[in-house]
Protein backbone atom coordinates (compact mmCIF):
# COMPACT_ATOMS: atom_id res chain seq x y z
CA UNK A 1 0.00 0.00 0.00
CA UNK A 2 1.34 3.42 -0.82
CA UNK A 3 2.35 5.73 2.00
CA UNK A 4 -0.27 8.38 1.31
CA UNK A 5 -3.18 5.90 1.47
CA UNK A 6 -1.70 4.28 4.59
CA UNK A 7 -1.48 7.67 6.29
CA UNK A 8 -5.01 8.58 5.24
CA UNK A 9 -6.43 5.32 6.62
CA UNK A 10 -4.47 5.66 9.82
CA UNK A 11 -5.80 9.19 10.30
CA UNK A 12 -9.32 7.75 10.60
CA UNK A 13 -8.51 6.37 14.05
CA UNK A 14 -9.04 8.39 17.23
CA UNK A 15 -6.09 10.56 18.26
CA UNK A 16 -5.22 8.63 21.42
CA UNK A 17 -5.18 5.34 19.46
CA UNK A 18 -2.91 6.90 16.82
CA UNK A 19 -0.54 8.22 19.47
CA UNK A 20 0.00 4.70 20.76
CA UNK A 21 -0.23 2.51 17.64
CA UNK A 22 -0.09 4.94 14.72
CA UNK A 23 3.56 4.55 13.66
CA UNK A 24 3.67 0.76 13.76
CA UNK A 25 0.20 0.44 12.19
CA UNK A 26 1.19 2.72 9.33
CA UNK A 27 4.34 0.63 8.79
CA UNK A 28 2.21 -2.52 8.68
CA UNK A 29 -0.17 -0.96 6.16
CA UNK A 30 2.72 0.10 3.93
CA UNK A 31 4.14 -3.42 3.83
CA UNK A 32 0.76 -5.05 3.22
CA UNK A 33 -1.73 -5.23 0.37
CA UNK A 34 -3.32 -2.02 -0.85
CA UNK A 35 -6.54 -3.55 -2.14
CA UNK A 36 -10.09 -2.37 -1.52
CA UNK A 37 -10.84 -5.16 0.95
CA UNK A 38 -7.94 -4.10 3.16
CA UNK A 39 -9.07 -0.47 3.05
CA UNK A 40 -12.63 -1.46 3.99
CA UNK A 41 -11.28 -3.55 6.84
CA UNK A 42 -9.25 -0.61 8.20
CA UNK A 43 -12.14 1.86 7.82
CA UNK A 44 -14.44 -0.54 9.68
CA UNK A 45 -11.90 -1.07 12.46
CA UNK A 46 -11.34 2.71 12.80
CA UNK A 47 -15.08 3.30 13.01
CA UNK A 48 -15.38 0.62 15.64
CA UNK A 49 -12.57 2.24 17.62
CA UNK A 50 -14.56 5.49 17.64
CA UNK A 51 -17.74 3.78 18.79
CA UNK A 52 -16.27 1.19 21.15
CA UNK A 53 -12.83 2.50 22.15
CA UNK A 54 -10.20 0.10 23.40
CA UNK A 55 -10.44 0.17 27.19
CA UNK A 56 -7.35 0.27 29.36
CA UNK A 57 -5.11 2.33 31.54
CA UNK A 58 -2.89 3.64 28.75
CA UNK A 59 -5.74 4.68 26.49
CA UNK A 60 -8.33 5.89 29.01
CA UNK A 61 -6.81 9.20 29.86
CA UNK A 62 -9.25 11.48 28.03
CA UNK A 63 -11.00 13.82 30.43
CA UNK A 64 -14.69 12.94 30.52
CA UNK A 65 -16.14 15.87 32.43
CA UNK A 66 -19.66 17.13 31.76
CA UNK A 67 -18.17 20.20 30.02
CA UNK A 68 -15.98 18.10 27.74
CA UNK A 69 -18.90 15.92 26.70
CA UNK A 70 -21.22 18.90 26.24
CA UNK A 71 -18.72 20.38 23.75
CA UNK A 72 -19.24 17.41 21.42
CA UNK A 73 -21.40 18.37 18.41
CA UNK A 74 -23.54 15.29 18.96
CA UNK A 75 -24.32 16.59 22.48
CA UNK A 76 -25.26 20.19 21.76
CA UNK A 77 -26.72 19.87 18.25
CA UNK A 78 -29.93 18.06 19.33
CA UNK A 79 -30.51 20.66 22.07
CA UNK A 80 -29.93 23.47 19.56
CA UNK A 81 -32.30 21.80 17.07
CA UNK A 82 -35.04 21.47 19.70
CA UNK A 83 -34.60 25.06 20.85
CA UNK A 84 -34.70 26.27 17.25
CA UNK A 85 -37.91 24.29 16.71
CA UNK A 86 -39.36 25.79 19.91
CA UNK A 87 -38.37 29.31 18.82
CA UNK A 88 -40.05 28.75 15.47
CA UNK A 89 -43.28 27.64 17.13
CA UNK A 90 -43.27 30.60 19.52
CA UNK A 91 -42.42 32.98 16.66
CA UNK A 92 -45.30 31.58 14.62
CA UNK A 93 -47.71 32.01 17.53
CA UNK A 94 -46.48 35.56 18.17
CA UNK A 95 -47.04 36.48 14.53
CA UNK A 96 -50.25 34.63 13.63
CA UNK A 97 -51.67 33.55 16.99
CA UNK A 98 -52.45 29.99 18.06
CA UNK A 99 -54.45 29.12 14.97
CA UNK A 100 -54.77 25.46 14.05
CA UNK A 101 -54.64 24.98 10.29
CA UNK A 102 -55.45 21.72 8.51
CA UNK A 103 -52.83 22.39 5.83
CA UNK A 104 -49.29 22.10 7.23
CA UNK A 105 -47.16 25.13 6.45
CA UNK A 106 -43.41 25.55 6.06
CA UNK A 107 -42.92 26.09 9.79
CA UNK A 108 -44.61 22.79 10.59
CA UNK A 109 -42.43 20.95 8.07
CA UNK A 110 -39.27 22.54 9.42
CA UNK A 111 -40.32 21.67 12.96
CA UNK A 112 -40.80 18.03 11.96
CA UNK A 113 -37.43 17.95 10.19
CA UNK A 114 -35.63 19.42 13.19
CA UNK A 115 -37.25 17.01 15.63
CA UNK A 116 -36.82 13.90 13.48
CA UNK A 117 -33.33 14.87 12.31
CA UNK A 118 -31.94 14.92 15.82
CA UNK A 119 -32.86 11.29 16.55
CA UNK A 120 -29.87 9.69 14.78
CA UNK A 121 -27.58 12.28 16.38
CA UNK A 122 -28.90 11.44 19.85
CA UNK A 123 -28.50 7.73 19.12
CA UNK A 124 -24.90 8.26 17.95
CA UNK A 125 -24.15 10.34 21.04
CA UNK A 126 -25.57 7.70 23.39
CA UNK A 127 -23.72 4.83 21.70
CA UNK A 128 -20.43 6.70 21.71
CA UNK A 129 -20.46 8.24 25.17
CA UNK A 130 -22.53 5.98 27.44
CA UNK A 131 -19.77 3.34 27.73
CA UNK A 132 -17.11 6.00 28.45
CA UNK A 133 -18.87 8.28 30.91
CA UNK A 134 -22.33 6.95 31.78
CA UNK A 135 -23.32 9.54 34.42
CA UNK A 136 -22.30 12.63 32.44
CA UNK A 137 -23.86 11.21 29.29
CA UNK A 138 -27.16 10.63 31.09
CA UNK A 139 -27.17 14.29 32.20
CA UNK A 140 -26.69 15.39 28.57
CA UNK A 141 -29.34 12.96 27.35
CA UNK A 142 -31.72 14.39 29.95
CA UNK A 143 -31.02 17.88 28.60
CA UNK A 144 -31.63 16.72 25.04
CA UNK A 145 -34.85 15.03 26.13
CA UNK A 146 -35.96 18.11 28.09
CA UNK A 147 -35.37 20.43 25.13
CA UNK A 148 -37.28 18.10 22.80
CA UNK A 149 -40.11 17.84 25.32
CA UNK A 150 -40.32 21.65 25.61
CA UNK A 151 -40.58 21.98 21.86
CA UNK A 152 -43.30 19.32 21.63
CA UNK A 153 -45.16 20.71 24.65
CA UNK A 154 -45.51 24.09 22.94
CA UNK A 155 -47.07 22.45 19.89
CA UNK A 156 -49.55 20.44 21.96
CA UNK A 157 -50.24 23.25 24.45
CA UNK A 158 -51.28 25.62 21.66
CA UNK A 159 -53.05 22.78 19.86
CA UNK A 160 -51.02 23.18 16.66
CA UNK A 161 -50.45 19.48 16.07
CA UNK B 1 -12.31 -12.01 24.92
CA UNK B 2 -14.25 -10.49 22.08
CA UNK B 3 -14.79 -12.12 18.68
CA UNK B 4 -14.46 -9.82 15.68
CA UNK B 5 -15.94 -10.60 12.33
CA UNK B 6 -13.78 -8.28 10.24
CA UNK B 7 -11.67 -10.97 8.66
CA UNK B 8 -10.19 -10.48 5.24
CA UNK B 9 -9.92 -13.22 2.65
CA UNK B 10 -12.02 -15.99 4.03
CA UNK B 11 -12.34 -17.30 0.48
CA UNK B 12 -14.91 -19.81 -0.74
CA UNK B 13 -17.37 -20.86 1.91
CA UNK B 14 -16.65 -17.75 3.91
CA UNK B 15 -17.57 -18.11 7.54
CA UNK B 16 -17.42 -21.92 7.46
CA UNK B 17 -14.25 -23.76 8.35
CA UNK B 18 -12.33 -20.59 9.26
CA UNK B 19 -11.90 -19.77 12.91
CA UNK B 20 -12.31 -16.06 13.55
CA UNK B 21 -11.61 -14.99 17.10
CA UNK B 22 -8.80 -12.50 16.39
CA UNK B 23 -7.53 -12.08 19.99
CA UNK B 24 -7.27 -15.84 20.43
CA UNK B 25 -5.57 -16.19 17.04
CA UNK B 26 -3.01 -13.52 17.98
CA UNK B 27 -2.29 -15.23 21.30
CA UNK B 28 -1.89 -18.58 19.55
CA UNK B 29 0.43 -17.03 17.00
CA UNK B 30 2.63 -15.50 19.69
CA UNK B 31 2.74 -18.76 21.65
CA UNK B 32 5.78 -19.96 19.66
CA UNK B 33 7.71 -16.71 19.92
CA UNK B 34 7.54 -12.91 19.44
CA UNK B 35 6.30 -11.58 16.11
CA UNK B 36 5.45 -8.26 14.47
CA UNK B 37 2.14 -7.54 12.74
CA UNK B 38 2.92 -8.80 9.25
CA UNK B 39 4.48 -12.02 10.59
CA UNK B 40 1.37 -12.59 12.73
CA UNK B 41 -0.93 -12.23 9.70
CA UNK B 42 1.10 -14.79 7.74
CA UNK B 43 1.41 -17.16 10.71
CA UNK B 44 -2.32 -17.05 11.46
CA UNK B 45 -3.10 -17.70 7.79
CA UNK B 46 -0.88 -20.82 7.97
CA UNK B 47 -2.28 -21.83 11.34
CA UNK B 48 -5.97 -21.86 10.50
CA UNK B 49 -6.56 -20.41 7.04
CA UNK B 50 -7.91 -17.11 8.36
CA UNK B 51 -6.24 -14.01 6.95
CA UNK B 52 -6.79 -11.14 9.36
CA UNK B 53 -7.10 -7.64 7.94
CA UNK B 54 -4.70 -5.08 9.43
CA UNK B 55 -7.53 -3.23 11.16
CA UNK B 56 -8.80 -6.42 12.77
CA UNK B 57 -5.29 -7.46 13.77
CA UNK B 58 -4.48 -4.17 15.47
CA UNK B 59 -7.91 -4.06 17.13
CA UNK B 60 -6.98 -7.38 18.74
CA UNK B 61 -3.39 -6.33 19.53
CA UNK B 62 -4.56 -3.13 21.25
CA UNK B 63 -7.09 -4.96 23.41
CA UNK B 64 -4.67 -7.76 24.30
CA UNK B 65 -1.97 -5.28 25.26
CA UNK B 66 -4.35 -3.24 27.40
CA UNK B 67 -5.37 -6.46 29.17
CA UNK B 68 -1.73 -7.29 29.80
CA UNK B 69 -1.85 -10.52 27.78
CA UNK B 70 0.80 -9.41 25.29
CA UNK B 71 3.57 -6.82 25.55
CA UNK B 72 5.68 -4.88 23.05
CA UNK B 73 9.38 -5.56 22.63
CA UNK B 74 11.95 -2.96 21.45
CA UNK B 75 11.02 -1.96 17.86
CA UNK B 76 12.96 -3.34 14.88
CA UNK B 77 13.22 -0.38 12.50
CA UNK B 78 9.56 0.58 12.04
CA UNK B 79 8.20 -2.82 12.96
CA UNK B 80 6.90 -3.47 16.44
CA UNK B 81 7.25 -7.02 17.71
CA UNK B 82 5.05 -8.35 20.51
CA UNK B 83 5.36 -11.30 22.84
CA UNK B 84 2.84 -13.16 24.92
CA UNK B 85 2.95 -12.61 28.69
CA UNK B 86 2.57 -15.23 31.43
CA UNK B 87 -1.01 -14.06 31.97
CA UNK B 88 -1.58 -14.34 28.21
CA UNK B 89 -0.29 -17.92 28.19
CA UNK B 90 -2.65 -18.77 31.03
CA UNK B 91 -5.62 -17.28 29.14
CA UNK B 92 -4.62 -19.03 25.92
CA UNK B 93 -4.35 -22.39 27.69
CA UNK B 94 -7.75 -21.92 29.34
CA UNK B 95 -9.42 -20.86 26.10
CA UNK B 96 -7.93 -23.72 24.09
CA UNK B 97 -8.90 -26.23 26.77
CA UNK B 98 -12.48 -24.96 26.64
CA UNK B 99 -12.44 -25.17 22.85
CA UNK B 100 -11.02 -28.68 23.00
CA UNK B 101 -13.80 -29.80 25.38
CA UNK B 102 -16.37 -28.08 23.21
CA UNK B 103 -15.13 -29.65 19.98
CA UNK B 104 -14.86 -33.08 21.59
CA UNK B 105 -18.44 -32.88 22.85
CA UNK B 106 -19.64 -31.58 19.48
CA UNK B 107 -17.88 -34.33 17.56
CA UNK B 108 -19.28 -36.98 19.91
CA UNK B 109 -22.76 -35.71 19.16
CA UNK B 110 -22.05 -35.87 15.44
CA UNK B 111 -20.76 -39.44 15.84
CA UNK B 112 -24.01 -40.38 17.52
CA UNK B 113 -26.08 -39.25 14.52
Amino acid sequence: MNRRLARLLMSLYPRRWRERYGAEFEALLETGRGDLRTSINVVGAALREHIVPTPGRKMDQLPCSFGTIMKQPSAYLPVAMSLTALAMVLGYIAKYGAVHETDEGAVAHLWQLLMAGQMPIVAFFAIKWLPRAPRQTLYVLAQQFGAALASMAAVFFFNLG
Amino acid sequence: MRSTRNVVGAGAGAGMGHYSDPPLLVLASLADGPKHGHAMIEDIALLCGTRLGPGTLYGAIARLEQQGWIEPLPPEERRQPYRITVAGLRVLRAKLTTLQQFSRAGLERLEAL
